[in-house]
């Protein structure tokens, strides 16, 4: 199994996201999984048409910011409508960015691939402002991001997308009724829990 | 990266609902939204109370909660999710 997976790094939201893709790299090692990992000035549209064109990639997951129709790496697109889609034929694929499920998802699946998963509203996170140079012990964010982390980790396993997204749905379900008790504390979480657990979508 | 508002008026009762539900959270919490960055939640309220596109989200955010305390969540958001 190959894994390409792109990090940019250069705001607040990339920089979460960089070190919790890095929590899916560990685990892709840790499994003999190959990986090519497109990260910071890596995340650039002419690497990843490089790479999915030359390589026989199984798994793509991009991190960065979206839109519906496009989603960028380090400061510039790298995947649009009608520019790159035809090279994820096979593959599967999930975009963890704004909107990339509701029109350039669907393209993606029209041009072959096996499988693709993203979001069809804005993502979000909250962010403990004490925590923001330890990311990954943030946790504030760590409930959404270990719900969306969950895509990737079924996906290193070797889980069609379906089947991961049934995972990772799972999981907003439990962390969500764990957010719901009467004990539990940060409960503002919930809203952008259902949000991010409702805005997730899968098409194969 | 653009976002798509809703360009549905709301009314000043919801906008108080949504700003009271925001003036529960943590001083130290901010929120990153996508593309548009990451807001503290003073900016949040001002922009609920603006309805530019970041006010509108975050107000179709906490109405789209307070509808589904009414149901069983978890699982029915499950479900229309895996129907998409």
């Amino acid at each position: 199994m190959l894994l390409l997976i792109t990090r940019p790094k250069y705001d607040l939201p990339t920089h979460y996201l960089f070190h919790w893709a890095g929590l899916l790299i560990n685990e892709a090692k840790r499994r003999r999984v190959k990986i090519i990992d497109l990260d910071k000035e890596k995340a650039k549209k002419d690497k990843l048409h490089s790479y999915l064109s030359k390589q026989p990639i199984d798994i793509v997951i991009l991190n960065g910011h979206g839109s519906s129709e496009a989603v960028a790496g380090q400061n510039e697109i790298i995947l649009s409508t009608g520019n790159g889609t035809y090279l994820l034929k096979n593959k599967t694929v999930f975009i963890r960015a704004c909107d990339a499920g509701t029109i350039l998802g669907k393209e993606i699946i029209e041009m072959g691939a096996k499988g693709f998963i993203g979001y069809i509203q804005p993502f979000m996170f909250p962010i403990d402002k004490d925590c923001v140079n330890k990311p990954l012990e943030d946790k504030l964010a760590s409930p959404v991001l270990e719900c969306s982390n969950k895509v990737g980790f079924s996906l290193i396993k070797g889980k069609s997308a379906m089947q991961a997204q049934n995972d990772s749905l799972d999981e907003y379900a439990e962390v969500t009724d764990r957010y719901s008790s009467s004990e539990a504390i940060n409960s503002f979480l919930l809203p952008i829990l259902l949000w991010n657990m409702a805005s997730q979508v899968c098409y194969q | 990266m653009e976002e798509k508002s809703n360009s549905q008026n709301i009314s000043e009762d919801i906008k108080n609902l949504v700003i009271a539900r925001l003036e529960t959270i943590p001083s130290n919490v901010e929120i990153s939204i996508g593309g548009k960055g990451s807001f503290t939640i003073e900016d949040l309220i001002e922009r609920v109370k603006k309805q530019d596109n970041i006010g509108k989200k975050i107000t179709e955010m906490q109405l789209a909660y307070l509808r589904s305390l009414g149901k069983l969540p978890t699982q029915e958001l499950k479900d229309a999710s895996a129907n998409n």
